[in-house]
């Protein structure tokens, strides 16, 4: 039935009229592009079986000269990871109608799917002299290059396709050669374009905000991860870098309930196990920290970062034979880190290895540019072991960083850490008080979290999450040191095993307070 | 109803059939888009039904055929035109012809027509044929028609006389005068109309939004030869609606966007499905427009803007919407389903549409709980007991850490000295050995891989042998010759293995790899070897 209705169908427009002068004749020819609307309907409702069928049945009407129907199919092929197959159709597509540019777009795409960036361009080229006014040609041209590593290239051809039609997707790509050039104002610089052309792309908000906090730039970019969680509540990337913000300002519960979300989404994801278990750092429930961060550390193995962090759980558990294998591990992964010694150091001067805890603190004063904590420790170990000289020249080295952090951070010192100073520095018999009155009596005196989490987030590659996440945990792990230095050091009294905790947890509200000052 | 557009599905190409008469007469095939209009001033203001197939336009009234137009045929491309000519002459053998036609192919701007074309795909010996078959006739170009609306001619009224504007294949608008069926106006457009949306009246102001193949969407006005502005959807769309000021389009990429008539991108929302179809829906009564979208995944669903108003759940993916005056009901809601059936739903009377029908506030994973890893009360004892006793317990660890590494070392050294390792590292014979053992027992297939890991030079004179336990297993060769070791080849050396125990026991099996004259091994392999579970059948 259906079969009879086509092959009427095939006669029908033209032979009606024209059979009777001259029946003697051959058949009228059909129609080539009789059913391309209905192929092409088809085709964009993704209904790919219907389609091929009527693909199918044209091509035998036509005997295979109906480019559009071979147009499709190549693009169906395509679709199906058949990618040879397609490029093979376009090229025949490219044979039917040499003048269109659109074939040959095709073919090049194809070939880059394939990954013959080289060729592609060529083809690209090629396609350009037919139609200059192409952004799409200009787009993946630029895209080629930078596979080609011909970053320079494809500068100037992104900037061209922006010239003609703007895209998100060409300003994402512009932006990530700045990121691979290393340059992150001029990335900023794009993406704060394209997000003025197109204020509701929850891609570009979350990676503008991303690079703000790179940048240490808070409030900049809390706005863009905010407003790309308006458009997208369940926007991963966008929850967990708003989530780590949370952290670093103490609201533990509101970024416990973001996570949640994240949590359906993506349960695997280790970043986000590990700030959940931050999360309950912060709440001191320290069992439940260990889970989730022994969670993510399953999903992660590698990540030293949430190594770092077990570690430090561990130390505030002391459990301090458990902490020294996961510091050991992080240090392992990241032996670049001052911060990882001095906790090591910690752990071991906790185990009563005194000799390598001393080298652990060498070697973290040597990593180590601006921490004065890390110093503060060395000294306050090599006061208990009676080496008076050498605690006053870590004393000394302490104060130094102190004042030079005085003046270009923000942040309040710890006060656990001053009261500790000032203590060593009486029992060294220095000029007392010195470094310390300035901070006492001007609670603004700065403090330097905020580089510690640049530091930190600039080894991790561009747009990954996992960046702000661990920079927030090791932000707050930092400033959960003084305890550790507490428990170590007995000029205090033996520290008892619950009075530790406390006073850190005192601390980051008033880390908090101080950076919702600063806003 | 107001003038609708339903697109059949393949499958049901005579979708739209009329009720009293019957069968056509005349107009079968699929029909690519079909219209209501009004076409005369004239009492009874009967509408006409207009469907559109292949190259012509089926105009029906009263039920009845009425008129068929269609497109007048395209200008040949003139040289093609010659050619042909002068093979009608016999002027021009057909091995010329094709040269020439090729030629003309390659560059030419008008492209060449379905005789040239099938032509040139013949094999040389048919060619002869084909050019007395067909030279007599002179060449045609016909295209045909994608899509079709209609558009008012002067009057914005509801019931006034609306014109016939076509979309073509060679990528057209034509306007058609609704009594006389001539063309008025002619547009061209850089890619084939699919979706047109038009509002306004043709004789007055007109603006024109045209969804074209390339996935890009050009906007016309009365006066404008060439499209005004374009919307680079980047995606391919598949519905066009017009609201109020705003044109929605939705993508093939699951998505609504808003566009002024500029073309400047005002929203977009997201779908869960992919879209299949889009249309009006006006509540005239209300002052209520909005867009309808049948999705794949059986929902239809109402927007205003960016607000979600409501969701219609239907059995089956709905293919085409239509929304309007269906007998005395002003607001129907007709809609097709992939399947083929056909839904009919009454609006309510009261009915009111709402925002925030949809999802509004934090989405509902927020509610749910952490899937928190547990610990067990051991893990807690374990803990305590770690502050108790750490320092021993770091230190007990250090030391056998130690030992460990020094026996590692020391077996090491062992394997080193009496070629215990399956890799042999000595410079003059580089082989690598390794085992596989098949079959359940009591008969195993034990498959010895041999590799010669040097670069150039082949192994001769190497030899095999096996040591075990006698009284377990049996071997055919436990001691033979090994060929030639050509560099990089992996040399299968295969035996087999009777296992003689019947207590379920099973050993270590040392393969040894030997050079003639010498006593010590170049390298050794120990095979564990499974337990038979063959007894019985043994």
């Amino acid at each position: 039935m259906a079969e009879q209705r086509l092959a009427m169908r095939t006669q029908f427009p033209a032979s009606a009229e024209s059979i009777k002068p001259r029946l003697k004749k051959a058949p009228e020819f059909p129609i080539l592009e009789k059913q391309n609307w209905l192929i092409h309907l088809h085709y964009i409702r993704k209904d790919y079986e219907a389609c091929k069928d009527v693909i199918k049945e044209q091509l035998q009407e036509t005997q295979g000269l109906c480019e559009y129907a071979i147009y499709v199919q190549a693009l169906i092929f395509r679709l199906e990871g058949n990618i040879q197959e397609s490029l093979e159709l376009f090229q025949t597509c490219a044979v039917l109608s040499p003048q269109s540019a659109d074939n040959l777009k095709q073919v090049a795409r194809s070939l880059f799917l394939l990954g013959k960036h080289k060729a592609a361009t060529e083809v690209y080229n090629e396609a350009a002299k037919l139609n200059q006014k192409d952004w799409e040609i200009c787009h993946n041209l630029g895209v080629c290059y930078i596979y080609l590593k011909q970053l320079d290239k494809a500068q100037d051809q992104l900037h061209n396709a922006l010239h003609l039609n703007r895209h998100d997707l060409t300003y994402i790509m512009l932006g990530k050669i700045h990121l691979l050039e290393g340059d992150l104002d001029k990335a900023i610089e794009i993406y704060k374009k394209a997000v003025e052309f197109s204020p509701e792309n929850t891609e570009l908000l979350t990676t503008l905000g991303l690079l703000y906090l790179q940048l240490g730039i808070y409030q900049k970019a809390f706005e863009h991860l905010g407003n790309a969680l308006t458009y997208d509540p369940t926007n991963y990337k966008a929850i967990l870098a708003a989530g780590s913000m949370m952290q670093t300002h103490g609201d533990f519960d509101v970024a416990l309930t973001k996570y949640r979300i994240v949590a359906c989404a993506v349960p695997e994801s280790p970043p986000l196990w590990n700030n959940i278990g931050m999360c309950f750092f912060g709440k001191k429930k320290y069992v439940a920290a260990i889970s989730c961060l022994k969670r993510a550390n399953y999903l992660a193995p590698f990540d030293w970062k949430i190594l770092y962090n077990l570690g430090l759980v561990h130390l505030t558990m002391q459990q301090y034979a458990s902490a020294f294998h996961f510091l050991s591990a992080a240090i392992n992964f990241q032996p670049k880190m001052g911060e990882l010694y001095m906790l090591l150091a910690v752990a071991l001067t906790n185990l009563e290895d005194t000799e390598n805890a001393r080298r652990a603190y060498t070697e973290a004063v040597r990593l180590d540019k601006c921490n004065p904590l890390v110093n503060l420790n060395y000294a306050v170990l090599l006061y208990n072991q009676g080496e008076e000289r050498g605690a006053l020249a870590q004393y000394q080295e302490m104060e130094k960083k102190v004042n030079l952090l005085k003046d270009s951070s923000s942040l309040e010192f710890d006060p656990e850490m001053v009261e500790m100073a000032q203590k060593l520095g009486a029992a060294l018999q220095v000029g007392e008080a010195l470094v310390w009155t300035k901070p006492v009596k001007d609670p603004k005196s700065k403090q330097r979290t905020t580089s510690t989490s640049k530091a930190a987030s600039f080894q991790q590659p561009l747009g990954s999450n996992q960046a702000l996440g661990q920079a927030m945990s090791s932000a707050a792990a930092y400033r959960k040191l003084p305890s550790g230095v507490g428990g170590t050091s007995q000029l205090t009294k033996p520290a008892s095993l619950p009075v530790e905790p406390e006073p850190t947890v005192e601390a980051q509200p008033t880390e908090a307070s101080a950076q919702i000052r600063e806003k | 109803m107001a003038g609708c557009t339903l697109r059949p599905h393949g499958q049901h190409p005579h979708l739209f059939r009329l009720p009293a008469a019957g069968r056509f007469a005349w107009g079968r095939g699929v029909q690519a888009a079909a219209a209501t209009f009004l076409m005369e001033q004239h009492e009874p203001r009967t509408p006409a039904l207009a469907l559109a197939s292949g190259p012509c336009v089926y105009v029906y009234k009263n039920l009845r055929p009425y008129f068929k137009f269609s497109l007048p045929q395209l200008p040949p491309n003139p040289l093609e035109q010659d050619l042909w000519n002068q093979a009608k002459e016999d002027r021009i053998d057909p091995l010329t012809l094709k040269e020439m036609l090729e030629g003309i192919r390659e560059k030419a701007e008008v492209p060449l027509s379905v005789q040239s074309l099938r032509f040139l795909q013949l094999e040389l010996s048919e060619m002869e044929a084909f050019v007395n078959q067909h030279k007599s006739k002179s060449i045609r170009r016909q295209t045909v028609i994608t899509t079709m609306t209609t558009l008012k001619k002067n009057l914005a009224d509801e019931d006034a006389v609306s014109c016939l504007v076509l979309g073509t294949e060679n990528k057209e608008l034509l306007v058609l005068d609704p009594e006389a069926f001539t063309v008025l106006a002619k547009i061209s457009l850089p890619s084939v109309p699919v979706f047109l949306e038009v509002s306004g009246q043709f004789d007055v102001e007109f603006r024109l939004a045209a969804a074209c193949r390339n996935g890009n969407i050009y906007m016309l006005r009365r006066d404008s030869k060439r499209p005004k502005y374009c919307i680079e959807l980047s995606a391919q769309p598949v519905g066009l609606v017009r609201v109020h000021k705003v044109l929605v389009v939705g993508s093939n990429q699951d998505s609504l966007h808003g566009f002024t008539h500029k073309g400047k991108r005002l929203w977009a929302v997201q779908m869960p499905a992919a879209i299949l179809t889009m249309n009006l829906l006006e509540q005239r009564s209300r002052g209520l427009q909005a867009v309808m979208a049948g999705l794949a995944n059986g929902e239809v669903r109402i927007y205003r803007d960016k607000a979600l108003l409501s969701i219609i759940r239907t059995p089956d993916a709905v293919t085409s919407l239509c929304f309007g005056r269906y007998g005395r009901e002003d607001h129907t809601l007709i809609m097709t389903t992939r399947g083929g059936g056909l839904i009919i739903k009454i609006l309510k009377r009261t009915a009111v549409f709402v925002e925030g029908g949809g999802e509004a506030g934090p989405p509902p994973a927020q509610a749910m709980k952490l899937n928190m890893p547990r610990k067990t009360r051991l893990y807690v004892d374990q803990t305590l007991r770690e502050r108790e006793a750490g320092t021993a317990m770091h230190r007990s660890f250090q030391a056998d850490l130690y030992l460990l590494r020094l026996r590692a070392a020391r077996a090491y050294a062992q394997a080193l000295e009496s070629s215990l390792s399956p890799v042999s590292a000595t410079a003059r014979e580089p082989l690598k050995l390794h085992a596989v053992v098949q079959g359940l027992g009591p008969t195993f297939k034990l498959t010895l891989h041999l590799q010669n890991t040097s670069t150039a030079r082949p192994i001769l004179g190497l030899l095999v042998c096996f040591l075990y336990n006698e009284g377990l297993y049996a071997l055919p060769r436990a001691f033979f010759k090994v060929p030639l070791l050509v560099p990089g080849l992996s040399y299968p050396l295969e035996t087999f293995v009777e296992s003689l125990s019947d207590k379920g026991i099973s050993d270590i099996i040392k393969v040894l790899v030997l050079r003639e004259g010498q006593s010590a091994p170049l390298l050794s392999a120990h095979i564990n070897m499974p337990v038979s579970e063959g007894l019985a059948a043994a």
